[in-house]
């Protein structure tokens, strides 16, 4: 038995510290890190786990994403029967759905608030610029996922959401409607659109998520290990335990967040999905529920200028900003105007998101969430 | 400028045959991977569509009571049956997409983003840009009222029947 073992772990477990440091050269998965950290950046205030927990968010989407497609059947017709089935016939096949949903929605906005902390701690300055525009596609890719699967499910709430949001992409300049043809492989959100996006979001995108992944983590390594300022304490602690158990710390809390709203809250499904009948009002997810408050002052403006000028901004941005000044530290004096100038923007970008998710109402009028 | 002064050595014909087929093999297979690429991106645009005809029967001018206004709801219209005779509204709305409601008398309302219009289609208040398009209607050989989604009308528009 220790024979077997001994194949597999040839340094079994590190007692000295050359075995440590050694440790996470001869394994896989441990060598993606580097033998010895800064003790600055394991300071769980610095990163806030931020990026790791969008990590295992995105490992977790996987492994229940496979369990569900073992019983999702991507045509209009039996759709949202798979669905009635994962609640009803299959065991914890509910469960299966509300972790999904809930990491999904989770790790929208553990990405979006990566990006804030990155941001705020100057992370995207030389040598970082282009780690940061590999996070914009994770971004990008993050948010085209959720999308993608929110058709899936095939009943009201998913079909009026997407008959918006494609709707936007006609919007685009010169190739707007022929690229809205070839997202839903027609005129309309039939069955053609409906196994596009199964497509989009099993196959394409998640390969696509875990290369840029990779990239991004190698990237890490690369540029030197995550950000600290020149003057920070040099000292460094063996990865192995203080890394590694950190991490395995933060894959628990994860587990723990998303089983826990699993358990407590139900994935929603509504009616099946019904051309006939728009509900009223027709809401897109939330995370584009902002989109959709500035789309209703004008589509162009809402739908394809602000989000396009957003992208293109964020994808400039480590490069007119150079000045590497208060990198590593939160707040840094030195990026007083950068941080308010993007404080502002996030900010603006929630408070529109709010006003969208609560307080519209039929025919995209106000209300007040608490006067129902 | 002594660099310059030296004597080019004298090319080897081989060696300027062996880059050159190397090039020409390279600029093959760049050639060749760019044309399998446009492939698969060209068989992603589809040529037949699965989905309902663009031209179809609503039912027989008897169907709709004089006055009145119809929504179709499996093709997404209205049809109007007005003194002047027949014409038919769509009920998508211009700006994203969703079914637009008619309220008697007081034009269309849609749901999504507050968009309204008048009776004619015309747009009453925004974000919606552009009015509700009037589609063709024909009688049939059969007696039916046919639109035709392909063609849009002016609001004159009328279909004796």
């Amino acid at each position: 038995m220790n024979r077997v073992l001994r194949s597999v772990f040839r340094t079994g477990w590190p007692a000295t510290k050359q075995q440590r440091l050694q440790a996470m050269l001869s394994s896989l998965v441990l060598h993606v890190h580097p033998t010895r950290v800064r003790v600055h950046v394991l300071r769980p205030s610095y990163t806030l786990g931020l990026g790791l927990v969008s990590f295992f968010l995105f490992a977790s989407l996987t492994a229940t994403g496979l369990a569900l497609m073992l019983y999702y059947v991507p045509h209009p017709q039996a759709a949202y029967r798979s669905m009635k089935d994962l609640e009803y016939a299959v065991t914890f096949g509910m469960f299966l759905r509300n972790s999904h949903r809930w990491a999904a929605h989770g790790m929208v906005a553990v990405v979006f608030l990566h990006l804030c902390r990155v941001f705020f701690t100057g992370s995207y300055k030389p040598p970082r610029e282009f780690n940061w525009v590999i996070g914009v596609g994770l971004l990008l890719l993050t948010l085209a996922l959720s999308f993608t699967g929110y058709l899936l499910p095939w009943d009201q709430l998913a079909f009026w959401a997407i008959t918006v949001g494609t709707s936007i992409v006609a919007y685009f300049p010169l190739l707007g409607p022929q690229l809205r043809y070839l997202l839903l492989g027609g005129h309309e959100i039939g069955q053609a659109a409906l196994l596009r996006f199964y497509v989009l979001h099993c196959v394409v995108l998640p390969l696509a998520m875990a290369l840029l992944v990779a990239l991004h983590l190698w990237r890490v390594r690369k540029d030197g290990g995550l950000s600290a300022p020149p003057h920070a304490s040099q000292r460094r602690v063996t990865a192995w335990p203080h890394l590694v158990f950190r991490e395995l710390g933060v894959l628990v809390l994860v587990l723990v967040a998303v089983n826990v709203a699993a358990l407590l809250f139900d994935a929603p499904l509504e009616e099946i999905a019904d051309l006939a009948r728009t509900p009223n009002p027709a809401k897109a997810p939330w995370y584009f529920l902002g989109l959709q408050e500035l789309v209703h002052y004008g589509a162009i403006f809402g739908g394809v200028a602000v989000p396009t000028a957003l992208v293109i901004a964020l994808l400039l941005l480590p490069y007119l900003d150079t000045d590497t000044r208060g990198v590593g530290v939160w707040f840094a004096r030195e990026r007083r105007t950068a941080n308010a100038l993007f404080a502002a923007v996030a900010l603006a970008l929630v408070v529109v998101t709010v006003i969208g998710t609560f307080f519209r109402g039929p025919n995209w009028a106000w209300v007040v969430p608490w006067a129902r | 400028m002594t660099l310059d002064a030296q004597p080019e050595p004298a090319p080897d014909p081989a060696l300027e045959r062996r880059r050159f087929v190397a090039k020409l093999g390279a600029a093959g297979f760049v050639a060749g991977a760019a044309g399998l690429l446009a492939a698969l991106l060209r068989s992603v645009v589809p040529e037949v569509l699965y989905e309902p005809a663009r031209r179809f029967p609503v039912g027989r001018p008897a169907d709709f009571a004089p006055g009145s206004v119809t929504f179709v709801s499996e093709r997404r219209l209205f049809v109007f049956n007005t003194p002047g005779g027949f014409y038919a509204v769509s009920a998508v709305c211009t700006h994203l997409g969703c079914n637009v409601n008619h309220e008697e008398g007081r034009g269309f309302a849609c749901p999504c983003h507050g968009s309204t219009f008048e009776e004619d289609g015309r747009v009453r208040k925004g974000p919606a840009a552009w009015p509700l398009p009037r589609f063709a209607i024909s009688l049939s050989r059969r007696g039916e009222l046919v639109v035709d989604t392909r063609r849009t009308v002016g609001p004159e528009f009328r279909l004796k029947a």
